[in-house]
């Protein structure tokens, strides 16, 4: 009875497989999960769903496609990475059809390298080429003047920058069906904007931090004695420091933008990270897997990413989801307190901050339905955080 | 055996353990009596079945999963499946007692060893805590603890694992009970500790007068210590007799298998035998004997593979559960049986 | 005991100076200062008047000086216990963290002492009946509690409860009612209850989740120790074998979590002393980072770090004393 790599009965199960079928037992995190694939769409889609521009219009005889003429760079590289995205996940499906588990591994890396690099290349060329044209013309009221006729509108014929203070502060009616904020923009189109900036901040501040943790923690756990002992001593400075205070602090004294945040956020939560993934170096040095491969004389980086992170990376990414949930809310809380991104730009956090009104009206419509995008989303990536954490723990157990 | 002298007695146990992948039966028509002042050994492989024999007369199987289906035990005539809760936490600790495996994690880390004997002592004893304490620093003496007021004070994590085990077996005969269960209470011991346990209970049971309802797998320690053997495999005892009568002369084929296998001084064979195949799980048992698809004789019998043979007597004082152990079927062979081997009390036929 | 204590204490002074410096470093190197934001856009003044002012004022805050020597300067300060003066309220920061901090601290033990007096019990019943309704159910409003953000439970607590749109049960803002001082203690008491209510109701909601699920874990690990079938097998009746045996085996990692909760208590202060506007010193940090009042924004980092410093000490003792399977000298 050889075994042949090749032969599809004798595969087992690879541990992603065995992780992500435990996982599909749990319903709760499964509808979670599609929630927050939900929100993805929202938020690619996002310029078609809400936008002033229609998709097209008639003026004069002739045919005018506005959105699409407007759409910023932004967007484009959003499309670019949804794309990639979709494309990776479908080329996963295929190597679990079509590759042995033991090849899988290496096969992955290569694609997700190759997405990557196709990714930040087209952002690149993209900021690069395409114009940042501003079409002020206000179509809605060109239809209304009958200036044009035969346009054709997003479901939310609204932009989250648009001001008119006419309408401001008005509670939901037909016009704008979620209300409208401090200065007249309609709230159901600032929303669906906002989840832009909320899963950009989870993904890109939990990334920042994953990566200072692994790598910090990768050191200290594989090397221990001198290094770890100074490396803990740095570790436990930065655990010390009220992170919040330190946000607020960096968040006030910088000039505001999307970017900032993230990465601060990013270089202050790294700690627990680096915290599990050096315990689970400090139990892994001592495995033989990992005696061979320095008798072998394989250099550290390949010791330490390709064969030990594989093997303790689980915590890092149950504290992942938890990281994400907690990054949205930071970012919620700083743009609550007026830290955060600076308006036009829409975020949740901010819109919450104007749920009561300078003269002190209580705006119900601004303060339920960003708290509610808010909870549901954190709750999601709580939720389904928890239900990673199911699915990977039990397994281990019953495997060893 | 004489009734009166029977102190425990299990009819017919079964448990079973109501899981996610399914149904287990762990222990399925046990049937077995324990003497006074005697040690009776449950023999068998890991899994069989004979911790939760144990673990269902002190009734500690752990309820949501497992459940006692059937069968009843008694106990100096009380039927313990019937008591009460309460009734049983009285019961257990004092008059019946147990031992565990690892002592390394048996103890609770968190309070001194003298404290937990006391507890023990205390909830069953009308005794203050001076005296209690003073009982419990006898007790640490009387297993061979030396230095006993000072170990008194120390913790679990402070000792070796021959002393922990030394400590369990302390608090379980603090009140002096009349049966002992010992669930393979060796077994994480180096050898050399081992010994000295083993000459610790029996000392303890001579001292005392109490029973000893011994666990292992490790049959040289039954063929030293027990004075009665039962075998089990597979939730089921396949063979019940005397220690030395077991020994001399297996009769199920498994006891046969198992002895086989043990090397002995003088063993000359090239190859020690083994028993072919593994042992069922316990979600899929054969049809029939479960011991058949492993059995010399049974693999290929039409009888063994489709009807299960239940434990009988086969002998005076021996029983076995196996088609092809001669014994008694009919009123006719049992005369002819009595005439060959003398009158003795009838027992089960086959049914 | 003593022994470690001051080895800890000692291992937190470069903890303390690495977080001066950390914090000193971002409040030089971010754009602005506090007495361009004072000064304004000085249209009233011309240029070279405004200039002389400018470079006056930033003598006399010290803020012409290098760098280093700035912070040496006020790290020695720091060590005395003066932090300088408020650029905005004009005052020794001294005093105002002085009034301050007794309020956020009050705010923050009550909030503590209520998560611990419901989580402790919460845990142990979800462990104990686990996988039943009680434990499902209650995990569920667990964890959609602790999803909940603090500015919204806020807002809409200010929103339905305290003002005249729908129920107007508490005040909406402060500590006291304007007529406090005139009240005699056990009124003045009751009023500052009031007023606390909804604040510490926000503090609390989020550490419950996290407290219960922590006693769960612990409980339901340990009643499955073998230890608690060796207490079964004594014959201890259930409650004595939950309370003395299994649940004095989960408060270990429970109590290293206080040494967590107390920070990021700290933490949510500044969110919940914004919205009931709780004059502590949540509030001050928020003002002064908005108006760029570096003395105050170091002094409240240096206090905050401190405070977490104390906590993780506190911790760690707490943890060697409940197990004795620590002994002082083997813990660093």
């Amino acid at each position: 009875m050889t075994k042949e790599p090749n032969n599809k009965a004798n595969w087992g199960i690879s541990y992603g497989e065995l992780v992500w079928r435990e996982f599909g037992k749990n319903r709760l995190s499964v509808l979670c999960l599609g929630f927050i694939v939900f929100l993805f769409v929202l938020a690619v889609l996002a310029p078609f769903l809400a936008n002033g521009k229609p998709y097209v219009i008639r003026i004069d005889g002739r045919l005018h496609f506005p959105l699409f003429g407007a759409l910023k760079a932004t967007d484009y590289c959003v499309f670019l990475a949804a794309i990639i995205g979709v494309a990776q996940l479908l080329l996963i499906r295929r190597n679990r059809r079509r590759i042995d588990p033991s090849l899988r591994g290496g096969v992955f890396w290569r694609q997700i390298s190759v997405m990557a690099f196709v990714l930040v290349g087209g952002c690149v060329a993209i900021c690069l080429r395409v114009p940042y044209k501003l079409d002020a013309t206000n179509y809605r009221d060109m239809v209304a003047s009958d200036k044009a006729t035969g346009a054709l509108f997003a479901p939310v014929p609204y932009g989250f920058g648009e001001v008119d203070l006419a309408v401001r502060e008005q509670p939901p009616n037909a016009q704008h069906w979620l209300g409208t904020d401090d200065v007249g923009s309609d709230v159901l189109c600032r929303l669906i904007h906002g989840s832009r900036i909320s899963l950009s901040v989870g993904f890109v501040a939990v990334g920042i931090s994953c990566l200072i943790g692994i790598f910090v923690g990768a050191i200290l756990g594989y090397f221990g004695g001198k290094i770890d002992f100074i490396g803990m001593r740095v570790v436990e400075i930065v655990m010390a420091i009220p992170t919040f205070f330190l946000i607020i602090t960096i968040v006030a004294f910088f000039p505001r933008s999307l970017f900032n945040i993230m990465i601060i956020i990013g270089i202050t939560s790294w700690t627990g990270d680096a915290r599990f993934i050096r315990a689970e170096f400090f139990k892994l040095r001592k495995q033989d897997f990992v005696q061979a491969a320095r008798s072998l004389g394989l250099p550290l980086r390949s010791i330490l990413f390709r064969h030990m992170l594989p093997n303790g990376i689980a915590p890092v990414l149950v504290n992942a989801t938890f990281g994400i949930a907690g990054a949205i809310f930071i970012e919620a809380a700083l743009s609550f307190l007026g830290f955060g991104v600076a308006p036009p730009t829409p975020s949740w956090g901010q819109m919450l901050s104007l749920g009561v009104s300078t003269t002190g009206r209580f705006l119900w419509w601004l303060t339920l339905f960003p708290g509610f995008a808010i909870f549901f989303t954190v709750l999601a990536y709580n939720l389904v955080g928890e239900a990673l954490r199911d699915a990977i723990d039990p397994r281990l157990r019953k495997a060893a | 055996m004489t009734k009166n002298n029977v102190l425990l007695s299990v009819e017919n146990l079964s448990v079973e353990f109501f899981t996610e992948d399914g149904q287990v039966r762990a222990v399925q028509n046990v049937t077995f009596d324990i003497s006074k002042a005697r040690t009776f050994a449950l023999v068998g492989e890991s899994g069989c079945g004979k911790s939760v024999t144990a673990l269902s007369i002190m009734r500690l199987i752990p309820s949501p999963p497992g459940e006692v289906t059937a069968g009843r035990i008694l106990f100096r005539g009380r039927a313990l499946l019937e008591l009460k809760e309460r009734q049983m936490q009285r019961i257990r600790g004092d008059r019946i007692a147990m031992i565990f495996q690892e002592p390394m994690t048996s103890l609770n880390p968190v309070y001194t060893i003298g404290d937990q004997i006391v507890e023990a002592i205390r909830l069953h004893q009308k005794k203050n805590a001076s005296q209690a304490w003073a009982d419990a620093v006898e007790m640490l003496a009387r297993v061979g603890i030396s230095d006993p007021q000072q170990r008194a004070m120390d913790y679990p994590h402070q000792m070796s694992g021959g002393m922990r085990q030394r400590v369990m077996i302390a608090m379980a005969v603090s009140c002096e009970p009349s049966l002992l269960i010992a669930d393979e209470p060796t077994t994480a011991l180096d050898v050399t500790i081992q010994a000295q346990i083993l000459n610790l209970l029996d000392e303890l049971q001579k001292q005392n007068g109490m029973s000893i309802l011994l666990i292992t797998h490790n049959l040289g320690v039954v063929a030293e210590r027990a004075d009665k053997v039962a075998v089990m495999y597979a939730s089921r005892i396949v063979e019940v007799a005397d220690a030395g009568p077991l020994f001399a002369q297996p009769l199920h084929p498994y006891t046969q298998g198992l002895l086989r296998s043990l090397p002995r001084l003088g063993y000359t064979a090239k190859r020690l035998p083994t028993i072919a195949g593994t042992v069922p799980d316990p979600l899929h048992f054969p049809t029939g004997c479960k011991f058949h698809p492993r059995c010399p004789l049974g693999s290929d019998d039409k009888q063994c593979q489709t009807i299960e043979p239940m434990l009988r007597e086969v002998r005076p004082g021996r029983k076995a559960a196996c088609w092809h152990c001669p014994g008694y079927e009919t009123e006719e062979e049992f005369k002819e049986y009595e005439s060959k081997y003398g009158k003795h009390k009838r027992a089960s036929v086959k049914s | 005991m003593t022994t470690y204590v001051i080895r800890r204490l000692l291992l937190m002074i470069p903890t303390l100076l690495g977080i001066t410096i950390m914090v000193f470093a971002i409040s030089r190197l971010a754009p602005g200062d506090p007495v361009s934001l004072s000064m304004g856009p000085g249209g009233q003044m011309d240029a070279e008047r405004a200039a002389d002012v400018r470079e006056a004022r930033m003598r006399l805050y010290g803020l012409d000086k290098p760098v280093y020597e700035q912070y040496m300067t006020w790290l020695w300060k720091v060590v005395r216990l003066d932090f300088g003066d408020s650029i905005k309220h004009h005052r020794p920061v001294f005093d105002l963290i002085k009034e301050r901090l007794p309020i956020t601290l009050s705010l923050n033990i009550i909030a503590f002492v209520i998560i611990y007096t419901v989580s402790l019990p919460l845990g142990i019943l979800a462990a104990v009946r686990h996988k039943r309704f009680f434990d499902r159910a209650s995990s569920v409003i667990l964890f959609m509690l602790w999803s909940l953000p603090s500015m919204w439970v806020g807002q809409m607590l200010i929103g339905y409860f305290c003002g005249p749109a729908f129920k107007n049960w508490f005040p909406p803002a402060g500590l006291s009612s304007n007529n406090a001082d005139q009240l005699t203690f056990f009124p003045w008491f009751g009023d500052r209850l009031w007023h606390l209510a909804m604040p510490v109701l926000c503090l609390t909601y989020t550490g419950f989740a996290y407290l219960t699920k922590q006693v769960r874990a612990g409980m339901l690990d340990n009643l499955r120790a073998d230890y608690v079938r060796t207490a079964r097998a004594k014959g201890l009746s259930n409650a004595v074998v939950i309370f003395r045996h299994a649940f004095r085996n989960s408060i270990i990692p429970v109590i290293t979590i206080m040494a967590t909760l107390l920070p990021a208590m700290l933490a949510g202060s500044v969110i919940i002393e914004r919205i009931f506007s709780v004059p502590g010193m949540g509030l001050l940090a928020f003002e002064a980072v908005t108006t760029r009042d570096y003395n105050v924004v170091m002094a409240v980092a240096t206090v905050g770090g401190v405070l977490n410093l104390v906590g993780l000490l506190l911790g760690d003792i707490a943890y060697a004393i409940a197990d004795p399977r620590i002994s002082f000298e083997s813990a660093v």
